[in-house]
């Protein structure tokens, strides 16, 4: 009688009670001065080495869809590819397709490229915002000055100095596609056949495009933090990826627990029923 | 003291992280239990995101691709189209809501034709890809292709077909077939059981980005990790 | 707005435009039925054969194009502009509703006026920031555009909008544990799998499958002969399993289900193009 008590008090406990667990969790691990060193898979490396063979002055489009909604996942990214971009002193433009998408990433390339001594219009711009992505890029794939007209300070992009020698999508090296969505789709359907691309994805879309690394169609993936923090450690650098990263596997180790407790706790129960 | 007077909303930049400390712990407070303090934030939420989009569309759209070509590049056509565009607004109206139809269709149509040049971009390299998956060694092969590559090879050509087998309905699944089918239905659950624990990965990092900036930016404590 | 020549020809153009295209409709409302119907569905073949011939005519080797590129070029500005003018709907739709319960006041008629505070309030400033930031119509960037953007959109759009996103990760906790129970074959596979990639993929994994002792690298010599011991105990490390789920195993599914929703989505393609499917134009 106790002990069919005990199980059945264990699967019926009250969810606010799991929610403070996982929240202790979350503070403790964050809090933790415990540092793993990351396994580096190909998909992340093949990512960092894509952008390393590029030189000098080559140029990027960033394509940042991302907004407030998955900002733990994709700031990390995003923040780890502009720094590695200026570390090689690439050109690079950025462009977004979802309005929240257009000043977060606006605002925070602002930040990064200051501290690099990056000049909006000289060395990187951002086209803005455009609703529909598929004419954008086949657009873009076209004339960039027809498609966009203007970067988000109302230049016109033949005069950015930027674009210079630039005239559509075929004259750029690569795509990284930082996005919570499935903006990776418009860009592989609609670009031209030998611009590269490089995805950064939150971890929900990541499984899908494991089909797209293996036929190429994407040359890199670094999946949502958890890629931030692997890519950060091929940089060398200290970025939110690495601190949201134990927070992340103790999480799991709860969330595993847990699953196996709920299970065990429903046999236990059925063993002591029958 | 100092980490008090730090605390403090005693100037802007620390009232604005006590505003988005208070917006974060009023949307958490649902997990409690509902009360008219999440409701009132919900609210102002849903207010705020739409309020918010109406100038990236006006200005970068609107304006970008409709007034400034018509009055610095003189296309006049286009001077139709924002009237065309505002059919869509007639769906409101019991007598004239067809015509809003009229602009979906336009919509729907150039979505559809544009699925042509999207299947052809993206799935044949894919069926490309599947089809030229190496499954023993080749004539003149000269020892790079490894034993393990060729047996994932056949993992996974073998697990394309099963999962295809199970998704097609267009006859009855018996015998041989149906033994498949159900092997690619358990082989489904591998995916399933990746995007799975992928989507777990990535609603715990939303939590923790939150908590990390209740710790790090309003309780300004220091976080561990590098 | 109207100083130069070309903003007067320009208000003129969209005058005009406007009234002839609202002029339409009530002639477009004489139409019977079935003369909608073939409307409707005349535009969306044209608008879908413009796009799909686009694609399928051969191109000018110098060039790369054919004679539809550029015009598709200089249609897809507009195109940009009706898509806007689309998404725009649910925001009316949304104020519509709020509105109405609140000049009607209808239950919780009080959260309505928030929002409607809250939308007017967001897209003054939103309308304001964009303008000051292209320099459009004079409008200047002030201290206190700066700081009550900053504070609307910053400090409280962008952390009420990923808050509400993290509530999902305490729901899919609870649910896990109270209702993923493992009570079939299928239920087993996938959440062996789960398990294995959740662990294998953070460097805990790594650390655990260091700390057994599992070979650390993949030499040329272990590559070249996958049978040996090692080899085979390098092959169980968490990442290592983790990965080849995901790159062996799981691709393989994904790709079968893009297959799938592929030629699905050419076919429901094709039907809308020819609006074969009824109820939706």
């Amino acid at each position: 009688m106790e002990q069919r008590t005990l199980w059945s008090r264990m699967m019926a406990i009250d969810r606010r009670i799991l929610y403070l667990i996982l929240a202790v969790n979350i503070v403790g691990a964050l809090m933790a001065r415990v540092v793993l060193e990351p396994n580096i898979p190909p998909a992340v490396r093949s990512f960092y080495e894509t952008i390393e063979a590029l030189q000098p002055g080559d140029i990027v489009m960033v394509s940042s869809t991302w907004s407030a909604g998955t900002l733990a996942e994709n700031q990390p990214q995003f923040e780890a590819v502009l720094r590695h971009l200026m570390r090689k002193r690439l050109r690079f433009t950025i462009i977004s397709f979802t309005p929240p998408a257009r000043d977060i990433s606006h605002r925070l390339a602002r930040r990064l490229t200051r501290e690099q001594g990056y000049v909006e219009g000289k060395d990187w711009a951002h086209f803005g915002y455009t609703p529909d992505i598929v004419l954008a890029v086949k657009g873009m794939s076209e004339d960039i000055a027809q498609a966009v007209r203007q970067d988000v300070r109302r230049v016109p992009i033949q005069q950015l100095e930027v674009m210079r020698g630039i005239k559509s999508l075929k004259d750029y090296k690569l795509v990284v596609d930082i996005t919570p969505s499935d903006t990776l789709t418009a860009w592989i359907s609609f670009r031209p056949r030998d611009l590269k691309i490089i995805y950064c994805p939150t971890s929900v879309m990541a499984a899908e495009a494991y089909t797209f690394l293996d036929s190429k169609q994407i040359l890199g993936m670094i999946t949502g933090a958890k890629g931030a923090y692997e890519y950060e450690h091929l940089l060398g650098i200290v970025g939110l990826g690495t601190r949201f990263i134990n927070a992340i596997q103790f999480s799991h180790v709860l969330i595993i627990t847990f699953i196996l407790l709920g299970n065990f706790a429903m046999f236990m129960q059925r063993r002591s029923r029958s | 003291m100092d980490w008090l007077l730090a605390f403090l909303p005693l100037n802007f930049e620390r009232t604005s992280i006590w505003i988005g400390a208070i917006c974060t712990l009023a949307i958490y407070s649902i997990l409690y239990r509902e009360n008219p303090f999440y409701r009132l934030f919900e609210h102002m939420f849903v207010g705020l995101a739409a309020g918010y989009a109406l100038g990236p569309n006006l200005v970068d759209v609107i304006y970008r691709f409709w007034w400034e070509p018509i009055r610095q590049d003189g296309i006049w056509w286009l001077s139709f189209v924002v009237p065309f565009g505002m059919y869509l607004y007639f769906i409101y109206n019991e007598k004239y809501g067809w015509v809003s139809r009229i602009v979906i269709g336009a919509l729907i149509g150039a979505s559809a034709g544009l699925a042509f040049q999207a299947f052809s971009s993206r799935y044949l390299p894919q069926l490309q890809g599947a089809l030229s998956k190496v499954l023993w060694y080749p004539p003149n092969s000269t020892g790079e292709i490894y034993i393990s590559t060729i047996l994932n090879n056949w993992i996974f050509v073998v697990i394309l077909l099963a999962v295809l087998t199970y998704f097609t309905f267009s006859f009855e699944h018996r015998g041989a077939v149906k033994r498949t089918a159900t092997l690619g239905r358990w082989l489904l659950m591998i995916g399933l059981g990746a995007i799975f624990g992928n989507t777990v990965m990535a609603r715990m990092a939303l939590l923790i980005g939150r908590v990390y900036y209740l710790l790090d930016s309003w309780l300004m404590v220091r976080i561990g990790g590098g | 707005m109207f100083d130069t020549r070309e903003n007067i020809w320009a208000a003129f153009w969209m005058i005009g435009a406007a009234i002839l295209i609202f002029a339409l409709i009530p002639l477009l409302q004489t139409l019977p039925p079935r003369g909608r119907y073939l409307l409707i569905a005349f535009v969306t073949f044209i608008a879908g054969l413009f796009f799909a011939a686009e694609f399928f005519l051969p191109v000018d080797e110098k060039t790369g194009k054919n004679f539809l590129t550029d015009p598709f070029q200089r249609l897809q500005g507009s195109l940009q502009v009706i898509t806007a003018l689309s998404l725009g709907l649910g925001t009316y739709g949304l104020i519509r509703l709020h509105l109405r319960n609140a000049v009607q006041r209808r239950a919780q008629w009080g959260y309505s006026i928030v929002l409607l505070v809250s939308f007017v309030t967001m897209a003054f400033f939103s309308v304001w920031n964009t303008l000051a930031e292209k320099g459009l119509l004079g409008v200047q960037r002030t201290p206190l555009l700066e700081r009550a953007f900053t504070l609307l959109f910053d400090y409280t759009l962008v952390q009420l909008d990923a808050t509400m996103f993290s509530l999902i990760a305490f729901y899919i906790f609870s649910a896990a544990y109270r209702a993923f129970r493992i009570r079939s074959v299928e239920a087993s596979i996938l959440m062996f799998t789960a398990m294995i990639v959740m662990i294998g993929i953070v460097p805990l994994g790594k650390f655990i499958s260091d700390s057994i002792g599992l070979p650390i690298m993949m030499t040329d010599e272990m590559r070249t002969n996958p049978f040996a011991l090692e080899t085979i105990l390098y092959s169980l490390r968490l990442p290592e399993v983790a990965n080849w789920i995901l790159n062996v195993l799981n691709a393989p599914v994904q790709r079968a289900i893009e297959f799938g929703v592929g030629i699905g989505a050419l076919a429901m393609a094709i039907r809308l193009w020819l609006s074969l499917e009824r109820g939706i134009t």
